[in-house]
C-alpha cells in the first residue's frame, strides 16, 4: 500500500512537472521547430499572386537546407484561402487553434488581412509584412503588427513628384482600383498635386470586374492627361495601356510596384508596356546598379537576388514556376521575420521577437532598407518598415531603367 | 459610345447566342458557357505556344475540340441526370463550371498570358474622331456572319428545321422520327463552338482563366434582355447591354458602368419576364 502511495506521488509530480514545463514553453515552438503560418491566393481570380507563398516556402527551405536558426527548423504552413476572407479567418482559426502558430508571415490581400487582424493581435501572435501597401496595418499600429510593404500613397507621391518635376508635365491624371489599394494611392496623388499648386486632371475608378475600358480612356483623352498614374492590377493595365494605344491615346503611363513585374508586364501588354515608369520596392538596388543604367531581374546582379534565384529559386521551386517580381516578393516579405528570430536567439518567445522586431535599424536585404521602433501608440511609423521607393523604367527587352536612387515616403493615411 | 458599345456587344452577341442555343434545346441556363469556351481557348493557347503550329491549324483544332466538348457535356452528364427539374439541371451546369475552370487552372496554373493572333490587337481604324480596334472589327464581322449561318441553319438546313422541331414539341418530334437526344447533344455542340469563337475572339487581349466570366453574365444579361427563347432577340439584347452600359459608363457614372447591365435585367424582368423581344406566351384556361 505505502508502495503504491510513493508512485502515485511520482506520477503526480512528473505530470505536473511536465505540465509546468508545457506551460512555459511557447506556441509554435519546440525544441528542433518554429511554426510559422502564411495565406495566400493559389485559386481564384487572385490566384497569380499565389507565387508570394510559393516564394516563401521555398525561401524557408533555403534556410532550413542552411541550417535553420538556432538549431530550429522553420516549419512552414500556408494554405489557400483564395483571397476570400472568410476562407483567411477560417483557415488562420484552424492552424493557430490545431497546430499552433508562433508567428504570420506575409499574407496576400488587404480584406483578407483585415479580417484576421483583431484574432491575431487579441492572442498576441506577431504577424509580420502583409503584402499590401495599405495604412490599416499602421493607422493605429499594433504592437505584434510589423508592416513592411511602403504605402501606396508613397508610390503615388514619388510619381507625381517625378512628372511635375523632371518631365514638366501639368495635366495629370489617375485611374485608381475602387478599394483600398486605389484609394490610398489616389489620396496620395492629390496631396502631391496640392503641394506643386495642381489638381488631378480626372479621377477615374476601374471596377474589379470591368473589361472594357475604352469609357475611361475617352475621359483621359477628355482631358488630354500628359501623364497617366495607374493604380490597378496588372490585367487593367494591360486593357488600359492596350485600349489607349487603339484609341491613339498614348500619354506617359506611370504605374506602381503591384505593377513592377516588367518582363511579365511587357509579355501580357504584348510589348506596350515599354517606356512606362513605375515605382519600385526592391528586387534591385538603384544605388548599385546606378541611375541611368539597366538591370535585368531575370539575369540579376544584386549580389542577394544572384543567390536567391540560384539557392531558392532553382533548388525548390517547382518546375512550372516562374521567377519574376512576385515570386521574389515572397522571399523579401520574409527575410525581416528570418531577420528578427535570428536576433531573438535559441530563448525564443514572442515577446523576444517583438523586442528584436523593433531593434531592427535600416536591415537590408533584397528590398529597400526596413527599420522599426519601440511600440508607441501614436506612432504609425514604429510599424512601418520600409518607407523607400524608387523609379525605373521599362526597356523595350523588359529590362528595369533606373531613372532615381531610393526616394523617401511621407506617411500619408486615407484622411 | 454608342460605337464602342456595340463593339463590345458583339462579344456579349456571341455568348448570348451560345446561351440561347441551350436554353431553346435543354430549358437550362447554361452557366457553363464561359468555360465551354475557356479550355478550348487554354487548348489554342498550348498550340500556338507551346507546339509552335500556325494560327490556321490551331484555331480549326479548337473549334472541332469546342465542338466534341459540348457534345460530350450534353451526353456524358446532361443527358445522365434522373428526370431534373430546372434547379437541378442549373446546379448541374454550376458544377461542370467549375470542374472546367479548375482543370483549366490546375493544368495552366493562374497567370496572366497574352495569346498570338494573326492580327494585331491594338491597332485602329480612325472614323473622323472615333477609332474601332481591328479586333473589334472582326468581332463585329465574325459575330454578323455567325448570325447569318445560324439563321440560315435554321431556316433551310434539315437538321436545323429538327433542332427546331425538337425545341418546340418533343414528343412530336419523336413521333416523326428525329432523333431529339442527338439533336440536343449537336445543339450543345454548336453552341460550345460559338462560345469558342468568342473566346478565341477575347484572348488576344489577356487569357487567364477567369478572363470569360464576365462576358458570360453580359451575355446571359443580354440574352434575358432580348428573350431567353429568341436567337435575335439575343444579339439586340446584348447590342443594347453593351451601348447602354457604354453610355452610362460615359455620361452618368464610370463607377457604376458594369452593375448596369445587372440593373437592366432587374428591370425588364419586371416589366416584360419573358424579354424584349420574344414572343410571350399566355395559356388562356
Amino acid at each position: 500500500m505505502k508502495g503504491n502511495i510513493i508512485w502515485i506521488v511520482v506520477a503526480i509530480f512528473t505530470s505536473s512537472l511536465s505540465f509546468s514545463l508545457n506551460a512555459v514553453a511557447e506556441e509554435g515552438v519546440t525544441d528542433t521547430e518554429i511554426h510559422i503560418g502564411q495565406w495566400g491566393p493559389q485559386t481564384g481570380p487572385a490566384a497569380p499572386w499565389g507565387a508570394v507563398a510559393r516564394g516563401t516556402d521555398a525561401y524557408f527551405k533555403m534556410i532550413n537546407a542552411e541550417g535553420g536558426i538556432h538549431g530550429r527548423k522553420i516549419v512552414h504552413h500556408y494554405f489557400d484561402d483564395a483571397y476570400n476572407p472568410a476562407k483567411t479567418k477560417a483557415g488562420v482559426k484552424q492552424l493557430q487553434e490545431d497546430v499552433g502558430i508562433f508567428a504570420w508571415v506575409s499574407g496576400v490581400g488587404t480584406a483578407p488581412g483585415l479580417a484576421v487582424e483583431s484574432y491575431l493581435m487579441e492572442r498576441n501572435i506577431p504577424w509580420v509584412s502583409p503584402s499590401t501597401g495599405s495604412a490599416h496595418w499602421v493607422d493605429p499600429p499594433k504592437k505584434y503588427l510589423f508592416a513592411l510593404y511602403p504605402l501606396y500613397s508613397g508610390d503615388a507621391q514619388v510619381l507625381v513628384n517625378y512628372a511635375v518635376e523632371k518631365l514638366n508635365f501639368k495635366k495629370i491624371a489617375i485611374t485608381y482600383q475602387n478599394d483600398d489599394y486605389g484609394k490610398l494611392g489616389l489620396v496620395g496623388a492629390m496631396k502631391q498635386m496640392n503641394r506643386h499648386g495642381l489638381k488631378l486632371a480626372a479621377e477615374i475608378p476601374v471596377n474589379v470586374a470591368d473589361t472594357d475600358m475604352k469609357p475611361h480612356i475617352m475621359k483621359l483623352r477628355q482631358v488630354k492627361a500628359d501623364a497617366v498614374l495607374l493604380f490597378v492590377t496588372p490585367g487593367h493595365v494591360a486593357r488600359l495601356i492596350g485600349t489607349g494605344k487603339a484609341m491613339k491615346f498614348e500619354p506617359q503611363w506611370m504605374t506602381t510596384t503591384t505593377c513592377g513585374d516588367f518582363p511579365l508586364m511587357m509579355y501580357i501588354t504584348k510589348g506596350l508596356y515599354a517606356g512606362t515608369i513605375s515605382a519600385t520596392f526592391g528586387m534591385l538596388n538603384p544605388g548599385q546598379v546606378g541611375i541611368g543604367n539597366v538591370e535585368d531581374v531575370n539575369n540579376p546582379t544584386l549580389p542577394l537576388m544572384k543567390k536567391y534565384y540560384n539557392d531558392v529559386f532553382k533548388k525548390y521551386a517547382a518546375k512550372e514556376e516562374r521567377w519574376g517580381m512576385t515570386f521574389a516578393a515572397g522571399i523579401a516579405y520574409a527575410e525581416p521575420l528570418v531577420k528578427g528570430l535570428q536576433l531573438a536567439g535559441r530563448d525564443l518567445t514572442r515577446e523576444k521577437l517583438v523586442k528584436k522586431m523593433e531593434s531592427i535599424n535600416n536591415f537590408q536585404g533584397i528590398m529597400g532598407r526596413v527599420s522599426y521602433k519601440p511600440f508607441q501608440a501614436d506612432d504609425p511609423l514604429c510599424r512601418l518598415g520600409q518607407k523607400e521607393v524608387f523609379l525605373a523604367q521599362a526597356t523595350e527587352d523588359g529590362k528595369y531603367k533606373v531613372l532615381t536612387d531610393w526616394i523617401q515616403t511621407e506617411y500619408v493615411n486615407y484622411e | 459610345m454608342i460605337l464602342s458599345g456595340i463593339a463590345v456587344g458583339s462579344f456579349y452577341a456571341l455568348m448570348g447566342l451560345g446561351m440561347v442555343l441551350i436554353y431553346k434545346a435543354s430549358q437550362v441556363p447554361n452557366f457553363v458557357q464561359g468555360e465551354m469556351a475557356l479550355l478550348p481557348v487554354f487548348l489554342a493557347y498550348m498550340l500556338l505556344e507551346t507546339y509552335g503550329l500556325p494560327w490556321f491549324v490551331a484555331f480549326p483544332v479548337t473549334l472541332l475540340f469546342a465542338l466534341l466538348l459540348g457534345c460530350f457535356l450534353e451526353f456524358a452528364i446532361l443527358r445522365r441526370a434522373k428526370e431534373p427539374n430546372i434547379l437541378g439541371l442549373i446546379i448541374i451546369t454550376i458544377g461542370m463550371e467549375m470542374i472546367l475552370l479548375g482543370l483549366v487552372s490546375w493544368k495552366f496554373g493562374a497567370d496572366q498570358r497574352s495569346m498570338p493572333f494573326p492580327i494585331s490587337t491594338y491597332d485602329s481604324i480612325a472614323i473622323g474622331d472615333l477609332y474601332i480596334s481591328t479586333l473589334e472589327m472582326l468581332t463585329l464581322v465574325v459575330a454578323l456572319i455567325i448570325m447569318l449561318v445560324l439563321f440560315l441553319f435554321f431556316r433551310f438546313s434539315k437538321h436545323g428545321v429538327a433542332m427546331k422541331a425538337s425545341q418546340q414539341n418533343e414528343n412530336a418530334a419523336k413521333l416523326m422520327g428525329i432523333k431529339v437526344h442527338r439533336v440536343r447533344m449537336v445543339t450543345w455542340g454548336i453552341s460550345s463552338l460559338v462560345g469558342c469563337v468568342a473566346g478565341l475572339l477575347i484572348a488576344p487581349i489577356l487569357v487567364e482563366p477567369y478572363m470569360m466570366w464576365d462576358f458570360m453574365l453580359k451575355g446571359f444579361a443580354g440574352a434575358v434582355v432580348g428573350g431567353m427563347t429568341s436567337l435575335p432577340g439575343a444579339v439586340l439584347g446584348a447590342y443594347i447591354v453593351g451601348i447602354v452600359e457604354n453610355l452610362f459608363g460615359g455620361y452618368v457614372s464610370i463607377e457604376f458602368k458594369s452593375v448596369v447591365a445587372f440593373a437592366i435585367i432587374v428591370l425588364v424582368l419586371c416589366v416584360k419576364p419573358s424579354g424584349l423581344f420574344a414572343r410571350h406566351y399566355v395559356k388562356k384556361v
